[in-house]
């Protein structure tokens, strides 16, 4: 079993390319499972045809962790693809870190957490070590970073590699980089930035992914775009980006700029 | 309770910042307090509480109410839990005058607003007390918050009698109430009586006159704050500690009549006269040798409690050598002339035991 997790800015894309990720790979026959860490509870919404699915939280607060199986959390979408929403408490009150601990203690007791390749959709920054939970033994192996060549993207993605380079050097981790994808925002000169931010934090770009108006097309219709568009480029794209993932064996530790590098960085790129 | 805990002897200065506040609240007696967290942190309290008011022959339970917090509250926020706690104390009966709302660790942790739940109109005072001890306060931290949440309960500063206040005593120790007396028995010599023990045994009602003492004795220096807070509030001059020792005593009470317009000198003759006629109960071990010794390997010795040792020992004219009776100081230093004789009985067992061989 191969479990991974996407980690990126808020915004920058992470559920429409985890979303096409995994209806691509479930038509490679794969047994996905796709798991939305983030309160928000989008993440598999595309998957599900526009559907609210319940999340786990929600079940837990109205019935109590007793009374909950399977079937109550885990809902097949498009091309059988098992999805899950951790879900979370209502914006300013609570700790939603500690709903995605919960939710993850949860699915382990269920026994949920099987399949060929499970992938996990993680909220923008990783504020708390709740939010990390995904990198933890156990878990995800492989950290995608997705990023834009927008520089705050860039930076959330570096703070990322940062909390994914601490996680590694626990005993037992097997908590890795598995690369950066470039989801494109149409910048002059994206994929290089990105590509040579990849190097710098001892990773490479895995894949880019361009800026295609069918994703907002397929969204309106409540689709990924594998589904709504199977023969578009784009589709193609999601592909062969399931495809590399997949078949990926490099990973790295990464190792984060500071502060100071980032910013030089930042001024060998931006046109001034 | 300590204003400079010593990394030595954490296990006795520090604490938790909510059982120090809990030490006051309980003795508000007609109040609820609310305590906002997972239940194992009302219950341990719960437990001390019970146990010395036991242990000191007083009947009756704390009034502690849990919130019961689960791990559900804390993902989705306590505050519903609280408000439907804060309902729950006001339909007990008796019906408290007042509710205390006290905060925990991982209430504070997820931002939960007990301000501004307890703010609610309710219909009786609910304060809330900040009590998190992991912000860094210790039990002492949760005495200040507490002396100064009641406080807010007493009304504005108006005519003045000449009384005292006791603020801060140390409701955990034994002898709280003997050196309650004590102090009674001193103000007397000067014309003075206890208007609130502030707080201890006392009523919502009785907050209201707070600020009509002359003045205020804190417990100990270490409640400064408190006195600077109440001097703030209300106008009130403090004198920083309870009496200890034979001349301090006697200075107590020059401060005290200094702060109210009162000529001490007579009251201080006649403290005097009394001290003389205490000690002398004591002359049977009067030339024995004694040595003083902290009184338990925890504590570090008290600085207070070996000057009245020391002077005491002048006064009766015992030898302080390495090879005395040893005899442990007091922890804390005992109360006025009172103390010091319960104290000087202890020595006599220990000076006749070891002339017993």
């Amino acid at each position: 079993m191969k479990q991974i997790a996407l980690y990126g800015k808020g915004g920058i894309g992470k559920s429409t390319t985890a979303a096409n990720l995994s209806a691509a790979l479930a038509g490679e026959g794969l047994d996905v499972l796709q798991i939305g860490c983030d309160p928000k509870h989008d993440s598999t919404r595309m998957l599900m045809h526009g559907t609210w699915i319940p999340t786990v939280l929600d079940l837990i607060r109205e019935r109590g962790d007793e009374n909950i199986t399977v079937d109550d959390v885990v809902y097949r979408g498009f091309r059988g693809v098992r999805c899950v929403e951790a879900g979370g408490p209502e914006p300013g009150i609570g700790c939603a870190g500690r709903g995605i601990i919960a939710t993850f203690q949860l699915l382990e007791r269920l026994d949920a957490l099987k399949g060929d390749v499970i992938v996990y959709d993680v909220l923008g920054d990783v504020v708390c070590g709740g939010f990390a939970m995904p990198m933890r033994e156990g878990y995800a192996q492989e950290i995608y970073l997705v990023t834009s060549g927008e520089l705050m993207s860039i930076y959330a993605a570096n703070n990322i590699a940062k909390a994914i380079a601490r996680l590694s050097r626990r005993a037992r981790s097997r908590c890795t980089l598995g690369g950066v994808i470039c989801n494109a925002k149409n910048i002059e000169g994206e994929r290089d930035l990105v590509d040579d931010f990849a190097r710098r934090i001892n990773s490479r770009l895995i894949a880019y992914i361009p800026r295609d108006r069918v994703v907002q097309v397929a969204e309106l219709h409540r689709q990924t775009v594998v589904e709504y568009a199977p023969d578009s480029d784009q589709a193609a794209v999601y592909e062969e980006l399931g495809r590399t993932i997949y078949a990926n064996q490099t990973t790295s530790i990464p190792t984060p700029l500071e502060m100071d590098e980032l910013e030089s960085f930042a001024l060998e790129f931006v046109q001034v | 309770m300590n204003s400079n805990p010593s990394p030595s002897n954490s296990s006795r200065f520090e604490g938790c910042t909510l059982t120090g506040a809990l030490s006051v609240l309980t003795e508000v007696r007609d109040a609820v307090c609310v305590i906002h967290g997972p239940s194992g942190c009302t219950h341990h309290n719960f437990s001390l509480l019970h146990a010395t008011l036991l242990s000191n022959d007083r009947p009756g339970v704390p009034r502690l109410l849990s919130t019961r917090l689960t791990e559900k509250d804390i993902i989705f926020g306590g505050e519903e839990a609280l408000e439907a706690t804060i309902a729950r104390a006001l339909s007990l009966f008796p019906a408290p005058s007042s509710v205390f709302v006290l905060s925990t660790c991982i209430v504070e942790t997820i931002g939960d607003d007990t301000a501004a739940v307890s703010a609610k109109a309710w219909g009786v005072p609910v304060i809330a007390v900040p009590t998190a001890g992991f912000l860094g306060g210790v039990f002492e931290t949760g005495i200040k918050n507490a002396l100064s949440s009641v406080a807010s309960l007493a009304r504005p500063a108006g005519e003045r009698t000449l009384s005292a206040n006791l603020v801060g005593e140390k409701n955990l120790e034994y002898g709280v109430d003997e050196n309650a007396a004590e102090i009674g028995r001193l103000l007397a010599r000067l014309g003075i009586g206890i208007n609130l023990r502030f707080v201890r045994g006392i009523g919502t009602g009785d907050v209201g006159r707070l600020g009509s003492a002359a003045v205020n004795i804190l417990r100990e220096p270490a409640l400064r704050p408190v006195g600077d807070d109440l001097k703030r509030r209300f106008n009130t001059p403090f004198v920083d500690s309870f009496p200890a020792g034979l001349s301090g005593t006697c200075r107590f009470l020059e401060d005290v009549g200094r702060i109210c317009g009162i000529d001490a000198s007579a009251a201080v003759e006649g403290e005097r006269a009394f001290q003389r006629e205490m000690l002398s109960r004591f002359t049977d071990i009067g030339g024995s040798r004694v040595c003083f010794r902290s009184p338990h390997p925890m504590l570090e010795g008290d600085p207070v409690a070996e000057a009245v040792s020391t002077e005491c020992a002048a006064a009766l004219d015992l030898a302080v050598e390495e090879d005395g009776t040893p005899i442990p100081l007091p922890y804390p230093a005992p109360v006025g002339t009172a103390g010091l004789r319960r104290m000087l009985n202890r020595w006599r067992v220990l000076v006749r035991e070891k002339g017993r061989g």
